[in-house]
């Protein structure tokens, strides 16, 4: 593209003035990294969600008034079983338990996989126990005596996301520990088979009991996907310090190129080198700054997401009153990564090579007098 | 043979301006290949002006510059800067290095344009290097250099491409008298390699040169007898 001779020659130049061109690297590569580490970490629990929700109902049903959750009978049940296009309705029992010593909520679910007396732990879960000494063990406490349970099974931490405060149970243990008597559950599960009955079918159920409340499988995903989305709070100042860096750095690259780099530039022109020459050198040498910041940036960011699962970072996303030992699964939106190159690295040629194309078709014998 | 014909040169800056100057006026000349001439005359009597043009490093505002039977006047900046690679080796009052690169990689800066091998740049560049007596100091950066070096190493710089046409602006303005003399007997070097000089500056010390051809006095932007 280039003839080697002056691409050789872009690079001495380069180095001549590394310090001034260290500057913009650093600058560069801190918010190509924040901004691929926001990416990153935003893309893995969006995958993260997906592999959770997996196997989440079609339809769940809760009973809610004025925010508050009540119990759904047998006849809840046997109303939505009998509405066309419901295969099953599973009734189940969740809730929540206050673990006064370590003095968090752990979101109690039944699971009829378990056996009695085994229950199945969120990493958080297992965590905020062990701190208080219980191994493979724990103990409930109810108004009706001490419930003692063994732990069979610490969660993945692929679903950590959303399990990590959870803890899994016979649903005759849970009704013991959550004190809900036989015939009635927190929530009813229903299952669809024809996704495109799901809304409507949605809708149905709110009309036949119109105390419930009913939320399709698509709208809890965005629910959760909107609780970890990267467009929000936060995240807005964070993209507001980079952009003001970046209109920093911008801004010094201006300035190098009226300042010094002005005089370079006529000295060229005064030994032979044409406008085109000045534009691939600088295009070179910005180009060999941009690329490597922004290779930089997205490797760091890598390292810092995945390799040590984005310290600080992990807390605004994930902010939990337990600790979270999420695991992030290397994701890489290649389409936002390819527009986040566009937008930095683009900008950031465009500011060198314009003022050094206006000042290559000045008048050069003054500025070599 | 000629080898520069400048034919009713104008210049005028900021034309059509209430601040217009008229830095040029009719300004005819005949160079001879191989000749030195000497550009005479006080500060903005119009000597840089009328050698910037020669070399082109800026335009007439009206006239023929005829260099090597090409009218240089109006050529577009392509050409101009081909021109200035290959027929033109500029030495400048304030010396004009790049600044933080050692002399070596200051002299190979016209060769770069080319697609020769590093070993024939190499070549160029020790020849050049050579003939302006500067090579020990080769990898030395320029910033380091006393005000007799960095001539010594503008002057490699302008022989390096081995242009027929060497231009120097006040060459020996920041110079002292030692130094300047050296400079003053490198026209002896220039003129055995063949080549065609013109020095604009008001140093008395050039009158000493017996390498000189001819003095062309300049006042006003006019040449006078």
């Amino acid at each position: 593209m280039f003839p080697k001779n002056l691409s050789e020659y872009a690079i001495v130049l380069l180095l001549k003035d590394k310090a001034d061109h260290l500057f913009s690297f650093l600058i560069f590569t801190f918010i190509v990294t924040l901004l691929s580490a926001v990416l990153f970490v935003s893309d893995a629990i969006q995958s993260d969600l997906k592999v959770a929700t997996l196997f989440q109902p079609d339809i769940v049903v809760e009973n809610t008034l004025a925010g508050r959750a009540y119990t759904l009978s047998e006849e809840d049940k046997e109303a939505i079983e009998s509405l066309r296009g419901v295969t099953a309705v599973e009734g189940a029992v969740d809730g929540y338990y206050y673990f006064a010593q370590g003095r968090v909520w752990f979101h109690v679910i039944g699971d009829s996989s378990l056996r009695l007396g085994a229950m199945r732990v969120g990493s958080g879960v297992y965590t905020a126990i062990k701190a208080w000494h219980y191994e493979d063990q724990f103990n409930f406490f109810t108004p009706k005596g001490k419930i003692t349970l063994n732990i069979e099974q610490i969660e993945s931490k692929a679903t950590n996301l959303l399990c990590n405060d959870v803890i899994y149970m016979h649903p005759a243990n849970a009704r013991a520990v959550l004190d809900l008597g036989m015939e009635h559950y927190s929530k009813l599960y229903v299952t669809v088979p024809n996704p495109n009955e799901v809304g409507e079918l949605t809708l149905k159920i709110v009309e036949t009991l119109p105390y419930v409340k009913a939320t399709s499988k698509e709208e809890i995903l965005a629910n959760y996907q909107h609780l970890f989305y990267y467009k929000g709070g936060v995240f807005m100042i964070l993209y507001l310090v980079c952009m003001v860096s970046f209109l920093i750095l911008l801004k010094n690259q201006i300035s190098l190129v009226y300042g010094e780099k002005k005089k370079e530039i006529a000295i060229l022109r005064s030994i032979g080198y044409g406008i085109k020459d000045i534009i691939a050198i600088k295009f070179i040498q910005n180009s060999t700054v941009a690329l490597s910041a922004f290779l930089s940036g997205v490797g760091i960011a890598y390292l810092y997401v995945f390799f040590f699962q984005a310290p600080l970072l992990r807390s605004i996303f994930l902010g939990s009153e337990l600790e979270h030992s999420v695991e992030f699964t290397p994701i890489m939106d290649m389409n936002m990564l390819f527009l986040l190159f566009i937008f930095s690295v683009i900008p950031f040629l465009a500011c060198v090579i314009l003022p050094s194309w206006k000042i290559a078709i000045a008048d050069m014998s003054e500025a070599v007098r | 043979m000629k080898q520069m014909i400048l034919r009713d040169i104008h210049k005028i800056y900021n034309a059509s301006k209430p601040n217009a100057f008229h830095a040029l006026k009719a300004i005819n000349i005949e160079i001879e290949t191989g000749e030195i001439v000497i550009l005479k005359g006080v500060s903005g009597s119009g000597k840089s002006t009328l050698l910037s043009l020669m070399g082109g490093l800026s335009k007439p505002s009206s006239g023929d510059m005829i260099v090597e039977e090409e009218n240089i006047a109006k050529l577009p900046d392509i050409l101009s800067s081909r021109y200035r690679h290959e027929k033109i080796g500029f030495i400048f009052q304030s010396f004009n290095l790049l600044n933080g690169l050692s002399v070596e990689q200051n002299v190979q800066a016209p060769l770069m344009l080319s697609h020769l091998s590093h070993t024939h740049i190499d070549e160029k560049v020790m020849r050049a290097l050579d003939i302006a007596n500067i090579a020990h100091k080769k990898r030395q950066r320029v910033s380091d250099l006393s005000g007799g070096e960095k001539q010594r190493c503008a002057i490699a710089r302008a022989l390096v491409m081995n242009p027929p046409i060497i231009l120097a602006d006040e060459p020996t303005a920041n110079l002292d008298t030692h130094n300047s003399r050296l400079f003053i007997e490198m026209l002896d070097t220039f003129k055995a390699l063949g080549k065609t000089v013109v020095v604009a500056t008001h140093d008395v010390l050039f009158e000493e040169a017996k390498a000189i051809d001819r003095y062309i006095h300049m006042k006003d932007g006019e040449i006078i007898p």
